[in-house]
């Protein structure tokens, strides 16, 4: 669905984005995640032809696109039917007027229909954005911080949504919440300063990223263990998390694999129980960006 | 719900069209007031001189409507122009219909035409006051003169909505739109001093009713309406041109 080859762009001598090759299977929905200043709105800005690129150039396999900023504005004096019915008028596939009434509904705001949104908190704006943005049953949706306004019920409600759209739209999203992404999110993208850093699945972003860590509980007394492991060079850190239990952080999983059972046994450690510690999207994110 | 539609509502929600109609007409009623009354308002607020006028004729009337027409009414225009053409002063808003539309073109059409109409409307409104009132306090007037003297102010004010347009298109701010825009209308006068160049200016359309009311020869306007419609479809290229080479 969508192929970018070097993609930069920079705002005077800053560059916001710098040789991105960006790779969106058509059906998926592509988390791109990263730090404030990153350039994922820069990013999704050009995707949606908002922005030109100052190098580089894309491939995106439709011009049906529908972008939602991340604090959507509208006429305030319209109400939030009209809002969502103009973007259904203004879709090259404008469909049915019956669809205007269960997007509302489903997102939530069907209650204030009729109310003009000048009043509506950025939460409810949020939504009817969501609303408007899908009415016109885009190919492509590219969504900047969907959830960033959300409460926790909105932000579930957003997320089934948006978990709904796989396989019948592309769509990308950026995110500072991770757990949306690693919810939702069949590809992610990092960038950091421009950046992309990582592009692939959550389990190759989990398995090939993460650093190895092990939870090992041990019957007493643990500090000849513990020592013993320090000295070894393949071994980057040993934690004491209480009298029975520690982390072992490894240089590589390849290595940990192989290497942690022997050195374990051979510092006499009484193991009651080994466990490779489930890496998070944030603990990976954290190390893809340090 | 439609482009068209929206400026329609954003004209009658707003308010706005109470704005353009208020001022428009209420100068066409006061004019002729004030032109058939001056000796006497100067006498009231003179301290007792006496102040000797011109007996008023009923084109008076007419010109003091189009003299407060094109400066308090004209700023008006341009402030409701703009704040329907500069649809970028909010990005998020401008993302939604961008995002929506096969050409920028598509948004600017409805805003021009809905707005320069709306204008032109309450323009020939407060033209037909001003008439009815001069003619009832003064007497009568050539109703053909007066006529294409509207169509001729009418052109000059869909003249003015763009350039609103268009300098909408560079400035992105409604008032920094505003502004900009009654500088350039301000300096056409300005420029057209030397009456050579002054005849062939969208500026001179303003003073045409008064003038074809009291006489005066179509063929004078016939440059100046060429250059204005010229200049007219001009600026809204440039808008379009413009906005299109705008990112959000």
């Amino acid at each position: 669905m969508i192929r970018t080859f070097g993609l930069s762009k920079n705002y005077g001598p800053t560059p916001a984005l710098d040789d991105v090759d960006l790779n969106v299977t058509p059906g998926s929905i592509y988390g791109l995640v990263g730090p404030n200043g990153a350039g994922k709105t820069t990013l999704l800005g050009v995707l949606s032809g908002l922005r030109t690129a100052t190098a580089g150039s894309m491939e995106i396999g439709t011009e049906r696109i529908a972008m939602l900023p991340d604090t959507p504005h509208f006429d305030p004096w319209l109400t939030a039917r009209e809002v969502v019915d103009l973007a259904r008028a203004l879709g090259s596939r404008p469909g049915a007027e019956s669809r205007v009434d269960e997007l509302l509904e489903l997102t939530g705001i069907a209650d204030a229909a009729d109310r003009a949104v000048g009043g509506f908190s950025r939460g409810m704006l949020q939504r009817l954005g969501l609303a408007a943005t899908l009415v016109g049953d885009p190919d492509l949706v590219l969504l900047d911080e969907p959830c960033s306004a959300l409460d926790p019920l909105g932000r579930r409600e957003v997320l089934d949504l948006i978990a709904r759209l796989r396989g019948e739209a592309t769509v990308v999203f950026s995110s500072h919440i991770l757990a949306d992404v690693q919810e939702v999110c069949d590809t992610v993208g990092i960038l950091r300063q421009g950046r992309l850093l990582f592009e692939g699945s959550l389990g190759e972003l989990l398995v090939g990223n993460a650093v190895p860590r092990y939870l090992i509980r041990l019957r007493a007394p643990l500090d000849p263990v513990v020592a013993g492991l320090r000295q070894l060079d393949w071994i980057r850190d040993v934690a004491v998390l209480d009298p029975e239990q520690i982390r072992v952080t490894a240089n590589s999983l390849d290595e940990a694999e192989a290497r942690l059972v022997p050195a374990l046994a051979n510092s006499g450690a009484y193991v009651v129980s080994l466990a490779p510690e489930a890496a998070s999207l944030e603990d990976v994110f954290l190390e893809v960006v340090a | 719900m439609s482009l068209w539609k929206l400026e329609w509502i954003r004209l009658f929600r707003t308010k706005r069209w109470i704005a353009l109609l208020g001022v428009y007409v209420f100068f066409g009623l006061v004019g002729p007031l004030t032109a058939r009354y001056i000796s006497e308002i100067l006498e009231s607020f003179g301290g007792g001189v006496q102040v000797v006028v011109p007996e008023p004729v009923a084109a008076d009337g007419i010109a003091s409507y189009v003299s407060n027409a094109t400066q308090i009414g004209l700023l008006v225009s341009v402030g409701v122009a703009a704040a329907a053409l500069a649809f970028d002063a909010k990005p998020q808003m401008g993302i939604f219909l961008r995002t929506r539309v096969a050409n920028v073109r598509d948004i600017i059409g409805p805003r021009y035409l809905v707005i320069t109409a709306a204008v032109a409307a309450a323009f020939a409104l407060g033209s037909v006051a001003a008439l009815y009132e001069s003619t009832v306090l003064m007497g009568s007037l050539p109703f053909g003169g007066w006529l294409l003297g509207t169509l001729l102010g009418c052109l000059y004010l869909a003249f003015a909505s763009a350039v609103v347009a268009a300098v909408a298109g560079k400035t992105q701010s409604v008032l920094v739109t505003s502004i900009v825009t009654i500088g350039i209308l301000l300096v056409l006068p300005i420029i057209g001093i030397a009456p050579e160049i002054g005849e062939w200016l969208p500026s001179h359309l303003v003073g045409a009713i008064d003038s074809l009311v009291r006489g005066g020869a179509v063929s004078d306007y016939l440059g100046a309406t060429a250059v204005t419609i010229a200049l007219t479809f001009g600026a809204l290229g440039l808008a379009v041109r413009w906005a299109e080479q705008r990112e959000l």
